[in-house]
């Protein structure tokens, strides 16, 4: 039983709500832009969202309205928007169900972001496997401009807001901003080096803000019900709000659960995901998504909210919650997601790219039963080697399985090993090397 | 240059205290107070991409370490390189790019050279932690010139970021991701560009290397020598690396030269010349009508005897001399100082004389300079750069990469008036970036100067003072101006009026502004008038005569300025003064202690024609090929042929040696000293590289021992003292410092051009009439118009010798508009004949995009078949010989 | 050629962004859609209207998954793999379809109909084990279930078991 009124599925919650033009008016669609155009000053309307203490949702947490704060305040020339829809974070699903059964929302919101920060042309960067939600809001887009929400003239202000739809091609780094910038303007999606940030230049080396689909879907509401009843939601003044968080894994009822910050991992768990699928107890979950380094029962009672998970150990990133059940085998695990990172990582930058390798490599080698002990020590070494020096925060990302699993469950992985010393000195699997 | 006070910034770097300007990066601040900072991502031309992450450094008061290549000083900074912090982080990220390299440092021809060899010296400890298996790329085939070595890649992307942002090629492709990207070109295609082997130096490691060197040396085992290149008036300095006196390697270290390091394919790839099996080794001698060899005595001996012989019995305005501006400085003085007074005539000329002639006469004429009054400094910070008749890129690469520097880094604003379309192939493209561009064909330059110069008088750009300073003058151009008709110059160039309004707008108001013009307009009819009148458009717009602004005319050969500066040019003495100018006389008479010829030189054209009467008796020929250089028509073979004698210094048994009496064997610019000045006016050491080849001499020493043996003694011990001599008639030649000091245009000349000067041929200038041909383009008569044009990969005929080059490109094609060959029912690779009233040709075309219909391009380096469709003109004031330009019909075959 | 057939909807891409390039990635997705997979005449095409050079698309194109330099089967059947799948059967299901495709990931059928490959995170991890069938998502994946698609597949060409707008979970199923 949802203790809270959700708000950003309250529409899709609705029997036969289909996420139409018509159906999102009826439920008071669009009247929050109709609100902010010509009637409220576009500062001010900044002022409310970071009075509001709307926090980023696409994985960092920064500010909402400071962050839009930072373009040029006299600059004149052409700015951008850029809704990043890119949600390829394993664990996180919630911006597809968001852009799916209710367009118009994220529409509304990027038009009342369009307005606060001057920008005319927009573009929602979507991951290019969303083919259903590229065409669901294209349609919505088409109905909006006809509607005159969206292109020349909104609302009879004179306002363009152009919105267009790109579909990404296959590839998790383009959900970084910058490397989404590059992407968007054609080419291979590396990030960049910051600073400069996008706020001054961004997209075509523009002032740009990137924001994530779940925060601007948010904006509407903060618009219609007001700064301070969102602040009042979750636990402000850090995490003030819902949030949707996505729970996955060895859950009874896994999906998206819009809840208030600040209640504890084991409600989030427990009560709306309906506890574990088996009798077997938890023994690990990850609170932020793959990014997020995993936590254990000890940490149920934490807080999810950005500071609480952030204290534990961990962070609430992308809202990705993953559950894993008694009798998983942590090394195995950490494996699986340093694959992911390994496949996905750009390449641009040496530390991320050799490093990924090297610990792929390596954690095969321990799980295929040709471990050493030594490979624990420089598994920690490389992930150290790692994190802070890469250009993105994918270094920082990357490290996360392998410190945390090594940090509760290093007896997995030297039982591992022991047991492959047991067998006697293996031939190594692969050639060895390198004396230079 | 006069530039404002820069802002400063105060900081630390392990202790020492600096200012550097705002704006510095850190390692470069680091690398002012002695510090080097380990990198390989990092290069001064190229836009910070902080990729390696080997430069990383403690900056106080940031938590993490930051990378020294795309930190900004800022006030008060303190810097640690030095920590057992970055220490460790540089151990680490070098443990990195170390897992997946082969260590094939034996077999590595960057090794001893490699900056991941030294990092690792200094770094890692002898064993590798990493026991996994090395990624491997399969070995695929790049290029005929460069090879890839993917595995000892460290994806520093510097050749990449090169090809683009220096280059603007964007032939390399970095493909895949992660740790399996590796450097391609086009799917398994092989590299397609402009070869200018950018990649191969930038390459910190062995992964790009040059395959005409390959496995060759270490480079402990080279010989270098820093010199300047010989295939085009840009002269870059390049360092010749050699052993056992044989080229190995050509390269130009950043920071070095004109060029600063950058070079073209020619330049990179093209040393072999000098060592080409078929270069002369010993002198020739005619017997019984054949060559055959012969002693420097017997030689020697025989062309004094002779020439003395000619002398007495017809005078010595029976001689005439030619020489090509690929020679050096002290080569060409000696030449026309040898013609002077041991033969004792004027009828002397040089390379020059095929276009450079027009642009220095017309600055001489309107500003009293002989030379650009910017440098390659001027273009890069210019706000606008009109370029007029250039294909820069294939002419001129380095000037051109100065445009693109100015224009992609520091957006200037680019005008193009030329042939060619902008349209993207693997070879840069300079009408790429131009923000105005007027494709008109190669004879219609003209109109469409003519066309900006009505903007800037009909839309008030006119400066303002000129109506006080030269009311004739304005009035004289506001009116002829007004009398051409927008209609007439729309249909002639193609160009709206607003068009021309809108690029005269630009140019017009830009502080800095540069016109550059090649040989589209130096080359051809009208060259020396066009080159006048766009130093009117300076005028009127004001900017003449402001730092920073001036008329640039490109120099093709690598001497041409020398050539003329050395009064190796029938009108000009050294200086250059006018061989018509007393004082000039006196000057050079004083020096040379002997009264000068007076009879007025003849140019290249009438000599041939004077031959071909029978009324020259002999002539010295030194690196030119007429025989092989102008068309059939122009009859250079008869005329040469009707001569009594002919000497000739040669590299090779060109057409023309062929026909002479004697050959003797001359050293190429890498077995010689000596300077050569470049299309800027920079005056540049030539050094030797390897020992002669063969028996050849320098040709200096062949025309002082000739002198010797003539009665005439011209000694000199080696070319610097024929230097100091030049030097007490120019003073400080060649002393130039690093970044010249442009010249000033002459008050006097200017104000003289502008009260009467100009008027002589105003009428001509200002009329629309009379350029170009009647039936011209495609018409429905089936007729193109055939251009002669440069080819980036060659220069001359001489780089046809280079083993390189000719992997690139190893003959003429023509190539013409896809929409054209479509028309004509071909294909790319097709056989054609190319005939006209003239005569015919066979070749194969090729296709592109940037030919625009109706005209088809042939290079001139393999146009000895296409020699006999053209036609020759002369331009009636400087008598520069026209024959680019022609019409023809195509069919397949 | 693209430019004739797809005239209007190149402009109208274009017309989107201030800078060319950008309709890098749509265009290339419309030559995917024509061919079923980028070929090179494509490329040089693409390079051409956008007036990039060849390797400009190819180091693009090889940045991203999706596109497929090489034809592949007529149903693309990618399968994730990601811890989220895993831990609730992405392997079993995999062998299975392996089982009963007959083919190792990476492969094509023989009849050319399949290519099966396995796939990082999709974006659907509430909803595993899951695959991707060319754009359609099929997810709480059974192996009953899957005999259903790939039998749908074969004879419809398509399947109603495909996921429509995600809503999870489903209204109906919250208390
Ligand atoms: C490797 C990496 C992947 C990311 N992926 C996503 C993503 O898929 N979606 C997203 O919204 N933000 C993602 N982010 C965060 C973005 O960089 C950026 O912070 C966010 O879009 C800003 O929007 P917000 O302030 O609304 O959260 C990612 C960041 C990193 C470093
Ligand atoms: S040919 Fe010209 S541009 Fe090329 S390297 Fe030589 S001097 Fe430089
Ligand atoms: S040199 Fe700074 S990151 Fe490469």
């Amino acid at each position: 039983m949802p203790k809270h009124e959700p708000v950003l599925l309250k529409n899709m919650l609705q029997p036969g709500y289909t996420g139409s033009l018509a159906d999102y008016e009826r439920a008071g669609g669009y009247q929050a832009l109709r609100t902010v155009l010509g009637k409220i000053p576009p500062a001010e309307v900044t002022h409310m969202v970071i009075k509001s203490g709307l926090r980023g949702r696409g994985g960092a947490g920064f500010p909402t309205g400071v962050k839009w704060g930072f373009l040029p305040k006299d600059y004149t020339g052409p700015k951008y928007l850029c809704c990043n829809a890119d949600e390829s974070e394993p664990g996180t699903f919630k911006d597809r169900q968001l852009m799916e059964r209710d367009p118009h929302q994220v529409l509304e919101g990027i038009a009342i972001a369009c307005y606060a920060i001057g920008v005319e042309t927009a573009y929602i960067y979507i991951r290019g496997e969303f083919a259903l939600g590229a065409k669901i809001l294209e349609a919505a887009i088409r109905e909006a401009r006809a509607a005159g929400y969206l292109g020349t003239n909104v609302l009879g202000t004179g306002r363009t807001m152009n919105v267009w739809v790109h579909r990404g091609a296959g590839a998790y780094i383009c959900g970084e901003e910058t490397a989404l910038l590059e992407s968007l303007e054609g080419k291979r999606g590396l990030p960049r080096v910051k600073p400069p940030f996008p706020a001054t230049h961004g997209l075509y080396n523009k002032p740009t803000v990137v924001n994530n689909v779940e925060t601007l879907a948010n904006l509407p509401h903060i618009i219609t019900r007001g700064p301070d009843w969102f602040a009042s939601i979750g636990s402000p003044p850090k995490s003030a709000g819902t949030r949707i968080f996505c729970v996955s894994g060895h859950v009874k009822r896994p999906g998206n659960y819009e809840v208030p910050m600040g209640i504890t991992c084991r409600e989030l768990i427990f009560e709306q995901a309906g506890g574990m699928r088996s009798d077997k107890p938890l023994k690990a979950f990850i609170p932020g998504g793959a990014s997020a380094p995993f936590l254990t029962p000890d940490h149920l009672d934490v807080k999810l909210d950005f500071e609480s998970v952030a204290q534990a150990g961990s962070m609430l990133g992308s809202g990705g919650v993953t559950v894993m059940e008694e009798g998983t085998d942590m090394v195995w695990a950490a494996l699986r997601l340093t694959e992911f990172f390994y496949h996905e990582s750009c390449g641009k930058c040496s530390p991320c790219r050799e490093g990924s390798s090297w610990l792929v490599q390596t954690l095969r080698r321990i799980v295929a039963g040709q471990g050493r002990m030594q490979d624990l020590e420089t598994l920690t070494d490389l992930c150290q080697n790692i994190a802070g020096r890469t250009v993105c925060a994918f270094g920082d990302a990357e490290v996360s399985p392998i410190l945390s699993t090594l940090k509760y469950w290093r007896h997995e992985y030297e039982a591992l090993i022991r047991a492959a010393e047991a067998d006697g000195p293996t031939e190594l699997l692969m050639p060895t090397a390198a004396r230079h | 240059m006069p530039h404002a006070a820069v802002d400063t910034v105060t900081l630390t770097i392990d202790g020492h205290h600096l200012t550097v300007p705002k704006g510095t990066l850190v390692i470069e601040a680091a690398r002012q107070a002695g510090v080097m900072v380990p990198h390989f991502c990092y290069h001064p031309k190229l836009k910070p991409d902080a990729n390696c992450r080997m430069c990383l450094v403690e900056v106080e008061k940031m938590p993490k370490l930051q990378t020294a290549c795309s930190t900004p000083v800022a006030e008060g900074m303190v810097v640690r390189t030095a920590t057992t912090v970055v220490n460790e982080a540089h151990k680490s990220v070098l443990e990195f790019i170390l897992a997946n390299h082969p260590l094939d440092c034996p077999v590595c021809d960057q090794g001893g050279r490699c900056d991941l060899q030294d990092f690792s010296h200094q770094y890692t400890p002898t064993t590798s932690r990493f026991i996994e298996v090395k990624r491997v790329f399969p070995k695929e085939y790049f290029s005929p010139l460069i090879e890839t070595q993917m595995n000892r890649c460290v994806q520093c992307l510097r050749c990449v970021r090169y090809c683009d942002e220096v280059m603007d090629v964007k032939a390399l492709a970095p493909s895949g991701r992660g740790t399996m990207t590796e450097i391609k070109s086009f799917l398994h295609h092989e590299l397609d560009c402009e070869f200018c082997g950018g990649c191969v130096q930038i390459c910190p490691v062995g992964a790009i290397t040059s395959r005409l060197s390959m496995y060759e040396y270490r480079p402990w085992m080279l010989k270098r020598a820093d010199t300047v290149c010989t295939y085009c008036g840009d002269g870059c300095q390049i360092t010749i690396q050699t052993k056992d006196n044989q080229l190995v390697e050509v390269m130009s270290a950043q920071g070095a030269g004109r060029n600063n390091g950058d070079l073209c394919a020619r330049g990179f790839f093209g040393y072999h010349v000098s060592t080409h099996p078929d270069r002369l080794r010993h002198p020739l001698i005619r017997r019984d009508g054949v060559l055959v060899q012969a002693t420097w005595e017997e030689a020697l001996e025989l062309v004094a005897e002779t020439a003395v012989r000619l002398k007495l019995a017809h005078g010595p305005n029976a001689f005439a001399g030619l020489i090509a501006a690929r020679c050096t400085n002290e080569d060409l003085y000696l030449f026309q100082k040898f013609m002077r007074l041991a033969i004792g005539t004027n009828h002397l000329d040089s390379s020059a004389r095929y276009g450079q002639i027009n642009g220095v006469r017309a600055l001489r004429r309107v500003q009293g300079t002989h030379r650009w009054t910017v440098t390659f400094e001027d273009i890069v910070s210019a706000d606008a750069l009109l370029l007029v008749g250039t294909n820069i890129t294939e002419t001129n690469p380095i000037t051109g990469l100065k445009v693109k520097e100015a224009v992609k880094k520091r957006q200037a604003t680019l005008l193009t008036i030329d042939s060619l379309e902008p349209a993207v192939g693997a070879i840069s493209n300079i009408a790429n970036l131009s923000s105005h561009h007027f494709s008109v064909h190669p004879d219609r330059f003209k109109p469409a100067v003519l066309g900006l110069i009505k903007a800037v008088v009909e839309d008030g750009h006119v400066d303002p003072t000129l109506a006080q300073r030269a009311p004739a003058y304005l009035q004289t151009i506001s009116d002829s101006v007004q009398d051409l008709s927008w209609p007439a110059i729309e249909a002639a160039t193609g160009g709206t009026p607003e068009s021309f309004r809108e690029a005269a707008r630009t140019f017009a108001r830009s502080a800095r502004a540069v016109i550059l013009i090649g040989q589209g307009v130096l080359r051809t009819a009208d060259g020396y008038g066009l080159a006048t009148t766009l130093l009117d458009l300076l005028l009127l717009t004001g900017q003449h005569g402001r730092p920073g602004c001036g008329l640039a005319p490109l120099a093709e050969e690598n001497n041409d300025q020398g050539a003329v500066e050395m009064g190796a040019v029938a009108e000009y003495l050294p200086g250059p003064g006018d061989l018509s100018d007393p004082a000039a006389r006196s000057r050079v008479a004083q020096l040379w202690k002997e009264d000068l010829p007076q009879e007025p030189g003849l140019t290249l054209m009438p000599m041939l024609e004077r031959a071909r009467a029978g009324a020259l008796k002999a002539m010295f020929i030194v690196g030119e090929n007429p025989v092989g250089s102008l068309p059939l028509s122009a009859k250079a073979k008869e005329a040469l042929q009707s001569l009594e004698f002919l000497a000739c210094q040669e590299l090779f048994l060109t057409e023309t040696a062929q026909l002479a009496h004697v050959v003797l064997p001359a050293c190429s610019y890498a077995e010689k000293d000596g300077t050569f000045t470049n299309t800027e006016g920079h005056v540049q050491a030539v050094r030797h590289a390897i020992d002669p080849i063969g028996e050849s001499r320098p040709d200096w020493e062949i025309f002082s021992a000739l002198s010797v043996l003539m009665g005439y003694p011209l000694e000199y011990g080696d070319a610097k003292e024929i230097l100091k001599e030049i030097r007490s008639l120019i003073p400080d030649y060649g002393r130039l410092g690093p970044a010249p000091t442009p010249m000033r245009p002459a008050t006097e000349a200017v104000d003289g051009y502008l009260h009467t000067g100009y008027a002589t041929d105003a009428a001509d200038r200002y009329a629309l009439s009379g350029t170009g041909h009647e039936a011209r383009g495609a018409g429905n008569d089936g007729h193109l118009t055939l251009l002669i044009a440069q080819s980036l990969f060659h220069s001359g005929k001489l780089s046809t010798r280079s083993k390189g080059l000719l992997q690139v490109q190893a003959e003429g094609s023509l190539t013409l508009n896809p929409a054209d060959a479509a028309r004509l029912g071909l294909a790319d690779r097709d056989q054609v004949r190319v005939t006209n009233n003239l005569g015919a040709m066979t070749t194969t075309v090729m296709l592109a995009e940037r030919v625009p219909k109706g005209l088809v391009l042939f290079p001139e380096h393999f146009d000895q078949e296409a020699r006999r469709l053209l036609t020759v003109s002369t331009d009636p004031v400087t008598q520069v010989p026209y024959y680019k330009l022609t019409q023809v019909t195509i069919e397949r075959l | 050629m693209l430019k004739e057939k797809y005239k209007a909807e190149i402009d109208e891409i274009l017309s989107r962004y201030p800078v060319r390039r950008s309709a890098l990635l749509p265009l290339l997705y419309l030559a995917q859609q024509e061919e079923g997979y980028v070929s090179e005449p494509a490329m040089k095409e693409i390079a051409s209207i956008l007036r990039l050079t060849p390797p400009q698309v190819y180091e693009t194109v090889t940045f991203y998954t999706m596109f497929n330099l090489k034809p592949i089967g007529r149903f693309h059947i990618q399968v994730c793999k990601s811890l989220m799948c895993a831990l609730v059967g992405s392997d079993p299901l995999i062998g299975w379809l392996e089982a009963k495709l007959d083919v190792k990931p990476g492969d094509t059928t023989k009849d050319g109909l399949f290519t099966l490959s396995k796939v990082e995170c999709l974006g659907a991890c509430g909803t595993g084990p899951m695959m991707q069938i060319n754009s359609d998502y099929y997810e709480r994946l059974t192996e009953e279930k899957v005999d259903r698609i790939l039998a749908d597949l074969k004879r419809d060409g398509t399947s109603t078991l495909k996921s429509g707008p995600f809503m999870w979970p489903e209204p109906a199923q919250r208390a």
